[in-house]
C-alpha cells in the first residue's frame, strides 16, 4: 500500500514536513504544494531532510514558479492533471490540512 | 423564536425544538416538554432521562442511539439497555427525543 | 465491508476548531460503525493531557467528549510517542503509544487516512 502524503504548508512554521518525513513509508510519495515548496529552498534544512529521506518527492509546478524556486534533481514537477494522475496511482491520499 | 411555557416561566427553544439553556431544565420542563410530543412520562422514561443528564454531565455530549444503548446497558443492565426498550419508551427515535426530554443539545452525530 | 479511516489529530486541543472537528469525525464515523482509528501527533497529544479547563474560554470541553470515544465503539486510540517525549509528556493512560515504525504501518493498513 503507498500514500501520496500532500503538504501545503510552509516547513519553516510548522511541523507538518518533519512529522510527514518521519512517519513516511518507503512506499510513499511527497506532494509539495503551495508555501510547502518552500521546502525545495537550497540549503536550508527541510530541503536537506527530504534529500536525505530519498522518496518520491512531487512539486506542484506553478507554485514553485510563482516562488522563484529552482526543482533539483530528485524533485518531479507536476501539473493539476498530474496531481490528479498521482492521486489514482496511489492507494490513498494523506492531505496534511 | 420557539418558546416554551412551563408555568410563569418562559423558556427558549432553538429551531428543533430543544432546550436552549441546560440549566433550565426541571422535572416541570421535561413533563411540558414530553406533553409538546404527546408522551407520557412514567418512570421507566424518568430513570433514561436522569441517566442523560448524567451522561451530559461526565461527556459533554449528547450521545447518538449507539453509545446511548451502551451506556444504558452499563448502568442499568442489558434488559433496558437494548434498543427495542429504549425504541418503545422514545417512539422510535430515543436519541434524539430522549436528548430533547433530558433538556440536552440536540445530538450532533446522529442523523 | 466499509472501508476504514485513520484520523490524525495533530492540533492542541483550545487554539481553533481543529480538535473539535477531527473529533466529531471520530463520532461520527463511530455512530456509523466504520472502522476508525484516532490517532493524535505533534501538538495533537495536548489534547490527552488530564485535568483541563476550558470553562472560562466558553469552550465545549474536548477532553470530556474523549472519554466517550469507547461508548461509541471507538477503540483503536492511539498517541505518538515521539510526539510525546518531545514534549516532556508521560504516556497517557486514554491513549496507546506509538512509535514512529508502527505509525508508519498504521497509516499504510487503513483504507484513508485524514488529517486535521
Amino acid at each position: 500500500m503507498s500514500t501520496l502524503h500532500v503538504l501545503s504548508h510552509s516547513p519553516f512554521t510548522d511541523s507538518r514536513l518533519g512529522s510527514c518525513l518521519r512517519l513516511c513509508g518507503a512506499q510513499d510519495a511527497v506532494l509539495l504544494c503551495g508555501d510547502a515548496t518552500y521546502a525545495l529552498q537550497a540549503g536550508s534544512a527541510p530541503f536537506q531532510a527530504l534529500q536525505a529521506k530519498a522518496l518520491d518527492v512531487f512539486v506542484l509546478a506553478e507554485d514553485a514558479q510563482a516562488r522563484g524556486l529552482s526543482l533539483p534533481d530528485w524533485a518531479k514537477s507536476v501539473d493539476y492533471p498530474g496531481f490528479v494522475q498521482l492521486s489514482i496511482d496511489h492507494d490513498k491520499v494523506n492531505t496534511w490540512l | 423564536m420557539n418558546t416554551l411555557t412551563v408555568g410563569a416561566r418562559t423558556l427558549e427553544l432553538d429551531k428543533d425544538g430543544y432546550l436552549v439553556d441546560l440549566n433550565a431544565w426541571s422535572v416541570e420542563v421535561a413533563s411540558a416538554l414530553a406533553s409538546a410530543e404527546e408522551l407520557e412520562l412514567t418512570d421507566e422514561h424518568w430513570e433514561i432521562l436522569e441517566l442523560l443528564r448524567g451522561f451530559y454531565q461526565e461527556f459533554q455530549l449528547s450521545p447518538a442511539t449507539r453509545p446511548l444503548i451502551k451506556y444504558t446497558a452499563l448502568k442499568l443492565g442489558p434488559e433496558k439497555g437494548n434498543s427495542l426498550h429504549l425504541n418503545r419508551l422514545f417512539k422510535g427515535t430515543p436519541a434524539k427525543l430522549a436528548a430533547k426530554l433530558a433538556g440536552l443539545p440536540r445530538p450532533t452525530n446522529c442523523l | 465491508m466499509s472501508r476504514s479511516l485513520l484520523v490524525i489529530s495533530r492540533q492542541a486541543p483550545w487554539s481553533g476548531p481543529s480538535a473539535r472537528e477531527a473529533l466529531d469525525v471520530v463520532l461520527a464515523g463511530g455512530a456509523f460503525d466504520l472502522p476508525i482509528g484516532l490517532l493524535f501527533l505533534d501538538d495533537g497529544v495536548f489534547q490527552l493531557a488530564t485535568a483541563q479547563d476550558a470553562k472560562a474560554l466558553q469552550q465545549k470541553d474536548v477532553t470530556a467528549n474523549l472519554q466517550a470515544l469507547s461508548l461509541f465503539g471507538i477503540d483503536e486510540v492511539f498517541a505518538c510517542s515521539h510526539s510525546l517525549a518531545e514534549r516532556g509528556l508521560s504516556p497517557p493512560d486514554n491513549a496507546q503509544p506509538l512509535s514512529s515504525e508502527q505509525i508508519s504501518q498504521m497509516i499504510d493498513r487503513y483504507d484513508q487516512v485524514m488529517t486535521l
